[in-house]
């Protein structure tokens, strides 16, 4: 009995851990799908409450991040069910230039990724982000957005491919030394 | 010189995205060694990666997240502190639920299974629901076993801060009474202050607190292993 107390209490600390650890990973993620402040505040919330009242349904501990992020994109999708919203390129300017930086050439770079990443359908944005800000497997993109690994694969290929077209020219050149270009851009 | 054709772009994001096993990958750079296309390719696709990871390195924090010291535990501190609020449209993620096993979570030393006390969460306007949680709140006071009473608590977020603002709610008379049996009544305040940035003047009813978000309030009670019900 003492000893299921105490894995229970592990569990929880080991729970509340991976929250705490999340939080700013998730935070990031929510900016990149909405590029809006305070409705990445709300998802992190929303997700974190979730996750605390289903926490039960967690079986596999490794499968946890998945698990969060999933809620995250579940939470989106609930929000824009209801609010069935789609902002204009106008809204989204406005959104973007409320960051108060100067206009330095790495902001006005990010900038511009951030606009071009924002005109991509959701579900591209999504896969997109998962795999580059996270560095998750397509397999786990597939669990976290609950779609079969082929599409992930599709999205991201139409995805990248319209960034591309946005943004290839964005950063800037260094004909004949490509590896120093890309290093450049970190 | 167009030999990497046969390259689809899944194939180059896999790459990119270490999707690719080591054969397959080590043929491709081999193949990217003789095709400078197919290495301009492979490079472009690196370089579009790194953009969209450079531009999300740092993204604004929450608006307004500065807030006052925090009255739970460390992680919960942390939430709290980050700015906590429910928004018109996330109203679908907080359904009616129990909370008491959840507790548990953020406070290892509680005891939750005795606890039988609510926080009853509006976040509509409309006045039906706004009755609704009154009427709920003065009927779980009733049904109190004898002995043992019931705490009840009223927060009031999104279109259902009209609840507490005195100018608007019908229900002043109301609220008052249940305050009077110990009904306590929290005003969200980033609710409010997302309000007042649109410049809309916001008065709360006296009988309401104004300390914490919707949420905020929320979380603490479920540590404490308080019922929750939205209304």
């Amino acid at each position: 009995m003492a000893g299921k107390t105490f894995l229970g209490i592990m569990q929880r600390q080991a729970f509340r851990k991976l929250i705490a650890n999340s939080r700013e990973r998730l935070y990031r993620m929510a900016y990149a799908w909405t590029h809006d402040t305070h409705l990445a505040d709300d998802l992190v919330q929303q997700t974190l409450c979730k996750a605390l009242s289903n926490r039960r349904q967690l079986r596999d501990p490794g499968a946890a991040e998945a698990w969060l992020f999933r809620i995250m994109s579940n939470c989106l999708k609930d929000y824009h069910r209801a609010k069935r919203e789609i902002l204009t390129d106008q809204e989204l300017i406005v959104i973007d230039t409320q960051t108060p930086d100067r206009e330095t050439h790495k902001q006005q770079l990010v900038l511009k990724v951030r606009q071009a990443v924002r005109k991509l359908p959701l579900a591209q944005c999504q896969v997109i982000t998962l795999v580059d800000l996270e560095g998750f497997t397509y397999a786990t993109v597939a669990e976290v957005l609950e779609i079969p690994v082929g599409t992930v694969m599709s999205r991201l290929c139409r995805g990248r491919q319209a960034l591309k077209e946005h943004l290839i020219d964005v950063s800037p050149r260094s004909q004949g030394a490509r590896a120093t270009t890309l290093t450049r851009v970190k | 010189m167009n030999k990497d054709r046969h390259y689809s772009e899944e194939q180059l994001n896999a790459f990119v995205d270490g999707e690719l096993d080591p054969e397959e990958r080590s043929r491709l750079y081999n193949e990217a060694e003789h095709s400078e296309d197919l290495d301009r390719r492979l490079c472009q696709q690196r370089k579009l990666k790194e953009l969209v990871r450079h531009a999300y390195d740092e993204v604004p924090p929450p608006r307004n997240s500065a807030r006052g010291p925090l009255p739970r535990s460390t992680f919960f501190g942390r939430i709290l502190a980050a700015g906590v609020l429910l928004t018109l449209g996330l109203s679908a993620g907080l359904v009616t639920h129990r909370f008491i096993d959840e507790a548990a979570i953020g406070s290892d030393a509680q005891p939750v299974a005795a606890i039988d006390n609510y926080i009853l969460h509006v976040a509509s306007g409309e006045p039906a629901q706004m009755r609704a949680a009154l009427e709920k709140a003065r009927s779980l006071l009733d049904s109190a076993p004898a002995g043992r009473p019931r705490q009840v608590e009223i927060v009031a977020n999104e279109k259902g801060i009209d609840l507490l603002r005195s100018d608007v709610t019908p229900f002043a008379r109301e609220i008052r009474a249940l305050a009077d049996s110990d009904v306590v009544f929290y005003a969200c305040s980033r609710t409010i202050q997302r309000l007042e940035e649109r410049g809309v003047e916001v008065r709360i009813v006296p009988e309401a607190i104004v300390e914490y978000t919707a949420l905020d309030r929320v979380v603490m009670r479920m540590q404490e292993g308080w019922n929750y019900t939205k209304i």
